[in-house]
């Protein structure tokens, strides 16, 4: 009995999915480590949409110190379902991209602008030609996001 | 004589048939079921893409994926299964953060790019204002004021450039909706529900950008900036803290620069012999000339007689 206590306070309080799944919680619970009892919706919601056997699949098939990320991330697409069911996270990666998008082509035009006053300062500060901002002292910087992560495959503006 | 009904003739389903004209979808094909022609999963699943649905398949499961499209309108589940679809296929190709460690990286992407606008922004300001003031004053004092421009030190320049960034926070916060682009994108930006977060290195608390809460003092924090909350360690650079600057127009002005200290000592220089050989210059307009350029150029005409 005294074993069986000891066995049993090892994991006194069982995780949030054991919990959830009306289930002993055994010492090598998958789950255990990453759905703790005081968060229960977390595990909540990623049964609701990705289902305990998915993720147990999931989380096996990374190594051991990927898990907790593993299912950090997946709590997060699955709150983000639960709130829109259409999109999810999707939408914010969208979002994102279009922002993405409007800042390159801000930053572009602003480098331009930069060039050509610096051009033009150098003309009538010098007197040399112009340099187009090479010895302006001044940065112009390059742009080099890319989108490669398009979702929807189209860049709407 | 035997009659064919139409009834007769329509009672055999091509779902029946093998090798028919509708070909099996990839779900039905995965899991070796019938086709029906009403499949909620054929027209998105096309035959001679498999991989496509056994991503959505290993993530999500055939029956939340029904349950899912269940609760979406008809006209949104075309939508919702491309969501689907893209999310488990990022899933596939990125097992551990999936679409969470590209929104990780986007907003790292944004907020690198909106530090790189605004840096070249403040460039461009002293740009203008260089171009302006050498337009403006092309006599004798503005060569001597330009030359200890040129002097500047990188110290210097980098608290004229935090001066005119402030000033740029300022005209941005000022300014409406067309105002400036950049203004326009953080709007749009806050607007989608989507704060400016970075997350510390040292812990994983999410603290808002102090730049964007200048411009804006509403906090329209999303489920996308709270689930920040759930990230460890990214990796993410550390925001340095934008102490607020005086106003441009409050620093007395030979605490600007210190390199125009040289310009200072000159128009000490000037003013004392300005004094002595101003009465002896000849008479000019002195309606437009302030009285600074008049005695550098008093002193300027004493010097060369």
């Amino acid at each position: 009995m005294a074993s069986s206590s000891s066995y049993s306070s090892s994991c006194n309080s069982p995780c949030a999915a054991c919990k959830f799944l009306r289930r002993k919680c055994m010492p090598d619970c998958v789950f255990a480590p990453y759905f703790p009892p005081e968060e229960p919706h977390k595990f909540a919601n990623v049964h609701k949409i990705f289902g305990a056997s998915n993720v147990s699949k999931l989380l096996n098939e990374v190594l051991p110190h990927q898990r907790e990320d593993a299912v950090n991330s997946l709590a997060y697409e699955a709150e983000a379902r639960i709130k829109d069911p259409v999109y999810g996270c999707v939408g914010a990666i969208s979002v994102l991209q279009r922002q993405v998008l409007r800042l390159q082509k801000e930053l572009d035009a602003t480098n331009a602008d930069l060039l050509r006053y610096a051009g033009a300062s150098c003309n009538r500060g010098t007197g040399r030609g112009s340099h187009h901002g090479q010895n302006s002292g001044l940065y112009s910087f390059s742009s080099p996001w890319s989108s490669s992560h398009d979702p929807y495959g189209d860049h709407r503006n | 004589m035997i009659i064919k009904t139409v009834d007769e003739c329509s009672y055999f389903p091509t779902m029946t048939i093998k090798g028919g004209t509708s070909q099996a979808c990839a779900a039905c094909k995965y899991q070796r079921r019938r086709c029906t022609k009403d499949c909620d999963l054929a027209p998105h699943f096309p035959a001679d893409q498999p991989k496509m649905f056994q991503n959505a398949h290993r993530l999500y499961g055939v029956s939340n994926i029904m349950k899912i499209l269940k609760q979406t309108h008809p006209e949104q589940k075309e939508e919702a299964m491309r969501s689907i679809i893209y999310e488990s296929n990022m899933r596939a190709k990125f097992p551990v953060t999936g679409c969470m460690g590209i929104i990780n990286q986007l907003t790292f992407q944004l907020q690198q790019a909106f530090d790189e606008l605004r840096y070249v922004r403040s460039h461009l300001a002293i740009c203008r204002d260089q171009c302006q003031y050498q337009y403006n004053s092309p006599s004798c004092p503005s060569s001597q004021l330009q030359l200890g421009i040129q002097t500047n030190d990188h110290e210097a320049l980098q608290l004229y450039q935090q001066q005119y960034q402030y000033h740029q926070y300022n005209s941005a916060a000022g300014s409406s909706a067309g105002g400036g682009g950049m203004s326009l994108m953080a709007n749009e930006y806050l607007a989608n529900g989507i704060n400016g977060v970075y997350i510390d290195d040292n812990d994983s608390v999410v603290k808002p950008l102090r730049v964007q809460q200048f411009y804006y003092g509403n906090n329209n924090v999303d489920a996308v900036a709270v689930q920040h909350n759930l990230i460890t360690s990214q990796g993410f650079p550390i925001q340095q803290e934008m102490d607020v600057p005086h106003d441009y127009d409050d620093i007395p002005f030979d605490t600007i620069a210190d390199d125009r200290q040289s310009y200072i000592d000159s128009k000490e220089a000037c003013e004392s012999s300005a004094e002595s050989a101003f009465k002896g210059t000849t008479t000019q307009s002195l309606e437009h000339v302030s009285q600074n350029d008049l005695k550098s150029a008093a002193a300027c005409f004493s010097l060369t007689s």
